[in-house]
């Protein structure tokens, strides 16, 4: 009995080496990103961080551009606060050969206007605004002392799914692994350019929210 | 095989029965816009989403429940109030609106922010002058009531609450509050007939109102400038607030005129008080602006008489049975 638990507990393993993962490891330029931690910004600004929340939606592998493997109901909140949410599953993606990886940064238009949701996209987890009908795509909130603003708080929230307004980014990264697909963001970069002063919150769907968006999509890579 | 065929059969004509039962499209009523296939109806979930509707635990004092503003007895809106009233007597930026017919709505709040009824409740929760609460914290305060332990249970045979569950309850409820029996109703299906003053009140209103308070909902669905000065204070321009369209400003959803004997205050902020001034006010008070409905650019006449017409039709759209259904009324408080 006991033999027959060990061979099944080694081939669980081996299930588990081979399935597809992918593990999002926000970075601050060169530094690992952690909350609650100070990194210098600008020569005379430091930056501190409380949240970074952000959907991944429509995950999907290709090879030669085609598509091999599509996720279904694939909907995942990445929260920096919960480690587990870093790394996503995808135990039906094992055995295909793909050179890209595609996937969306937020909530597509129709799920937007599909009513209560659960898991991940339930309204619970503080990802979708309560005084107009959408999900937040991203939030990156904290500190730093370049904001003229209480307790030098700035907000991103970036959402919107509606003409002119729909924010929703689509990113292709090539890979040349198989298994394990470490997916790096660089929150330093998102925020480079950005000045403080005068940009220190984004509430609603706007201009701003979209060219913010179109700049995240820039600051993923596979390394 | 044979049987299997058979029992499905008679499993899907069961099905389709009881939803008939909780649902009823009226006669010569167009097809409702609310995806029932997303969140089926049934009979405990219904009850669940009344006792959430009635129960103040929603908001953060415990004292603000949504009959608050949305009181059954006068189809569920605050009467006398021109701006709702929340929690510590806090004072919203708008009327309360009417809750019935909600299954014909595409949007909801009279700026359409709010695009799907399972939604809707997650606003007024969270405004910090309505309930001032969260979601989380809701669902929090419900996980620790064994009374809506067992309620959640009997709807959705999960002992776990999420807020999803939560807000397809609430929704489940609002979404059962038809009102179709109106004397306009009866008349329109042969049992009643208009007196000549409401006969000839019914011409005038589908000459000059219909297009936009279109039957069968009196109501369009569409979004409209019917000309109101803006109130220096509230600043309220409406539709263009969600959209940041030019051509979006100053206007607000059309709301259903049935019941409208019990719904004063009138317009988005409440500012009349009186049917009388509301017909007045199209006859005298619409300010030209750049986006008017077409409609009212070369203004309405009534005569004195003809305004009298006019009230007795649409004191027709009143619906007794529908303010005193005990189905819809607030359930017996339990200790």
């Amino acid at each position: 009995m006991k033999k027959i638990f060990l061979i099944w507990l080694l081939l669980q393993s081996i299930h588990n080496i081979s399935a597809q993962s992918i593990f999002f490891s926000p970075k601050f330029g060169k530094e690992d990103f952690s909350i609650n931690h100070s990194y210098s910004f600008t020569a005379s600004d430091s930056i501190k961080f409380e949240t970074l929340k952000f959907y991944i939606s429509s995950i999907q592998l290709l090879n030669n551009q085609k598509v091999v493997f599509a996720e279904k109901n694939s909907f995942h909140l990445i929260d920096i606060e919960d480690s587990e949410s870093m790394k996503i599953n995808l135990p039906s993606a094992t055995n295909f050969e793909f050179d890209e990886v595609k996937f969306n940064i937020g909530i597509d238009s129709i799920t937007n206007v599909s009513g209560a949701m659960g898991g991940d996209l339930d309204p619970i987890n503080g990802m979708y605004w309560t005084w107009q009908s959408g999900y937040i795509n991203f939030k990156l909130m904290g500190s730093s002392s370049a904001c003229k603003t209480m307790n030098h708080q700035f907000e991103f929230h970036l959402g919107g799914y509606q003409h002119p307004f729909n924010l929703l980014q689509t990113i292709v990264l090539s890979s040349n692994k198989n298994s394990l697909l470490k997916i790096e963001f660089d929150v330093q970069q998102f925020l480079s350019g950005i000045d403080f002063t005068k940009q220190n919150h984004i509430m609603s769907p706007c201009n701003d929210a979209v060219l913010l968006s179109k700049k995240l999509s820039q600051c993923f890579k596979i390394n | 095989m044979k049987i299997i065929v058979l029992s499905l059969l008679v499993l899907i004509c069961c099905g389709f029965t009881v939803k008939q039962s909780l649902f009823i499209v009226p006669k010569k009523w167009p097809k409702p816009v609310y995806d029932f296939s997303q969140n089926e109806l049934s009979e405990n979930k219904i009850e669940l989403g009344k006792q959430l509707f009635y129960d103040p635990i929603l908001s953060a004092d415990n004292k603000i429940s949504c009959a608050s503003c949305h009181s059954p007895y006068t189809a569920f809106t605050h009467i006398d109030h021109a701006l709702s009233h929340g929690i510590h007597d806090s004072i919203g930026t708008r009327n309360s609106p009417t809750l019935f017919n909600l299954a014909w709505q595409k949007k909801f709040m009279w700026d359409g922010a709010i695009v799907n009824l399972d939604m809707q409740a997650l606003a007024p929760i969270s405004h910090p002058a309505e309930m001032g609460s969260s979601i989380n914290l809701v669902v929090k305060k419900l996980s620790a009531s064994a009374k809506y332990k067992q309620l959640f249970f009997n709807a959705f045979q999960d002992s776990s609450i999420t807020g999803q569950q939560t807000l397809k309850a609430i929704a489940q409820f609002m979404v059962t509050l038809v009102s179709a029996n109106s004397k306009y109703d009866r008349v329109k299906n042969g049992k009643e007939k208009f007196s000549i003053s409401e006969a000839n009140g019914y011409k005038l209103f589908k000459k000059n109102c219909n297009s936009c308070h279109t039957e069968p909902l009196f109501t369009n669905e569409n979004f409209e400038n019917n000309g109101l000065a803006v109130d220096p204070q509230l600043n309220d321009f409406g539709r263009w607030k969600i959209t940041h369209l030019a051509k979006d400003s100053l206007l607000f959803k059309v709301p259903s005129l049935r019941n409208i004997a019990y719904t004063a205050p009138y317009m988005h902020d409440g500012r009349f008080k009186k049917l009388s001034q509301v017909i007045n006010y199209y006859m005298m008070g619409i300010v030209q602006q750049k986006t008017l409905s077409k409609q009212l650019s070369k203004g309405v006449y009534f005569t004195s008489n003809e305004k009298i017409e006019l009230l007795s039709f649409l004191n027709t759209l009143t619906d007794k049975e529908f303010i005193s259904n005990p189905k819809f009324l607030p359930p017996p408080i339990q200790k």
